[in-house]
């Protein structure tokens, strides 16, 4: 169960907010564009992933799957099933998790290439332990957002 | 729901009455008075306390290396504590580790002047500068891979050991509210000392390389400090197998400079991979390079490429693999992703070479 789910907009919560917001972490910041509070932009994406009939924990299994495979590939593209091929870009540093816990990751970005319609979607691997542990998918306007339905639609191709 | 509100409302004022208040007593009632810190038994600084040990040290022009502005999101920061730090903070246990904490290593940005204090820093950093220059020349090396060229204004020339990484300051700009450093190996010839060259490749949502791709024009003025890293070209004259991708090419680039201007003819050879022919930058300066060094070769590695490719093909260790046979006594210099150094390592060790003649930077 994501503990991003946060009905209330408590000190923590605002203080969070504005973290998300902020470009502390990256550019633009994890909110992008996005004007809705955290709780409700978590909300419509899980309720979306939920009508499609899926967990936070398989989505994040998929991507860390596909992640995983792509780095073999040492920066280059990499047969991940008929329809799909990944690269990964490995850069100088760590991304820290924007929430009060320990969490942190390299500064890896994986491309996923849908062959059939020419589609591309990308995520950090800290994006996988949002998912996975915030059920946080990023606000509209992020560098990393994707919506659940595309993500969805794409990676278990 | 009205009783909710108010009661939110309350316990909000509550909270911030009491922060300024802290705030305040901080300022106020929290007067360190006069520290020193001692840094490697031997200099001295005295100044107020009350501030950061990172921003002691570089109001001092003592650069530590940091990323995040002292944050303490980067963990670069670290410090030996000897004496007079407290106790180790929540804020920086995620970076260090349990070696580390033992040793009285700290994350320079989180533990603050009290009190006299004694450090350790690696003498290196003393000679650590801060520079402003003037931006020279962006060129397109690929789609996503740019190298800049900067003059050296004041201070006007650095003084660097091949090899080593720069930090390029990034200022508040549209969508970034944080002024940052990122690090960035030099590129360029260490004999043209009025000028610093890095090779950068563009990092989706990155604050420092979004800047300098996006806003960033021949002519604006650069602030960046260095030179620091112990990734450097032994003194021996043992074989050289270089390894590297993308923005990796930049130490190696610099290393090859140094060998032409010391008329190296040591016997070098640079496997540099890309996943099509697209990925591959400077051939001409490498070819150049090809000429000038007496015993240097230049393999360009591609993973997928198009017809007509006559080079090496496959993953840049599958090239080694193929073209090395026995290099027990070959020293390797890798610059590159985790993932490309951690594979290089082991056909290194299956090829014979023991580990402590593998040099690399990390991108980690």
């Amino acid at each position: 169960m994501p503990n991003g789910d946060i009905m209330k907009r408590s000190p923590q919560t605002q203080k969070l907010e504005d973290f998300l917001h902020s470009s502390k972490l990256v550019a633009g910041g994890f909110l992008g564009t996005d004007t809705r509070p955290l709780a409700e932009i978590i909300d419509a994406d899980l309720s979306t992933l939920e009508q499609l009939g899926y967990t936070t924990g398989q989505i994040a299994d998929r991507l860390a799957e596909i992640s995983d495979k792509a780095k073999e590939g040492l920066g280059t593209r990499v047969k991940i099933s008929d329809a799909l091929e990944a690269v990964t870009q490995e850069n100088r540093g760590v991304l820290v998790c924007p929430w009060p816990h320990e969490g942190h990751t390299t500064k890896t970005v994986t491309t996923l290439y849908h062959l059939p319609s020419g589609d591309s979607i990308q995520w950090a691997d800290m994006c996988i332990h949002l998912i996975r542990e915030h059920g946080f998918f990023q606000g509209h306007g992020s560098v990393f957002r994707i919506d659940p339905e595309k993500l969805v639609k794409i990676i278990f191709s | 729901m009205g009783l909710t509100l108010v009661s939110i409302f309350i316990v909000s004022s509550f909270s911030a009455v009491l922060a300024a208040i802290l705030v305040i007593a901080e300022r106020v009632i929290a007067n360190y008075g006069e520290c020193t810190i001692t840094i490697n038994k031997d200099k001295h600084i005295t100044l107020k306390g009350g501030c950061s040990l990172l921003e002691a040290l570089t109001s001092e022009k003592i650069f530590i290396p940091s990323a995040c502005g002292g944050k303490g999101t980067c963990g670069y920061c670290k410090v030996t504590v000897n004496e007079g730090a407290g106790q180790l903070l929540p804020t920086e246990e995620p970076y260090l580790s349990p070696e580390e904490r033992k040793n009285n290593v700290r994350l320079s940005c989180q533990v603050k002047v009290r009190n006299d204090m004694d450090i350790s820093i690696p003498e290196e950093l003393l000679s650590v500068r801060e520079y402003s220059c003037e931006l020279v020349d962006i060129k397109d090396l690929t789609y996503d891979i740019k190298q800049f060229r900067m003059k050296l204004i004041e201070p006007a020339d650095m003084s660097f050991i091949p090899g080593q990484y720069l930090q390029l300051f990034t200022p508040k700009y549209d969508g970034n509210t944080e002024e940052v450093y990122r690090a960035y190996s030099i590129s360029s010839d260490p004999k043209d000392k009025g000028y610093a060259e890095t090779i950068i490749r563009l990092v989706p949502g990155g604050i420092c390389t979004t800047y300098y791709f996006q806003y960033m024009k021949k002519g604006n003025k650069v602030k960046l400090n260095g030179p620091y890293g112990e990734f450097r070209m032994s003194n021996t004259n043992a074989k050289m197998i270089c390894i590297a991708g993308g923005s990796g090419m930049a130490p190696i680039k610099c290393i090859l400079h140094h060998m032409k201007n010391t008329g190296s003819t040591r016997e070098a050879v640079y496997y540099f991979g890309g996943n099509t022919e697209k990925d591959l930058f400077l051939l001409d300066e490498m070819k150049q390079f090809e000429k000038d060094l007496a015993n240097f070769s230049f393999v360009p590695v591609v993973a997928k490429p198009e017809q007509g490719w006559n080079g090496e093909k496959g993953l840049v260790t599958e090239a080694v693999l193929r073209n090395e046979k026995d290099l027990s006594k070959a020293e390797a210099y890798l610059c590159g992703s985790p993932g490309m150094i951690d594979a290089s390592i082991v056909v290194l060790k299956n090829l014979g070479m023991p580990e402590a003649n593998i040099f690399y930077d990390k991108f980690s």
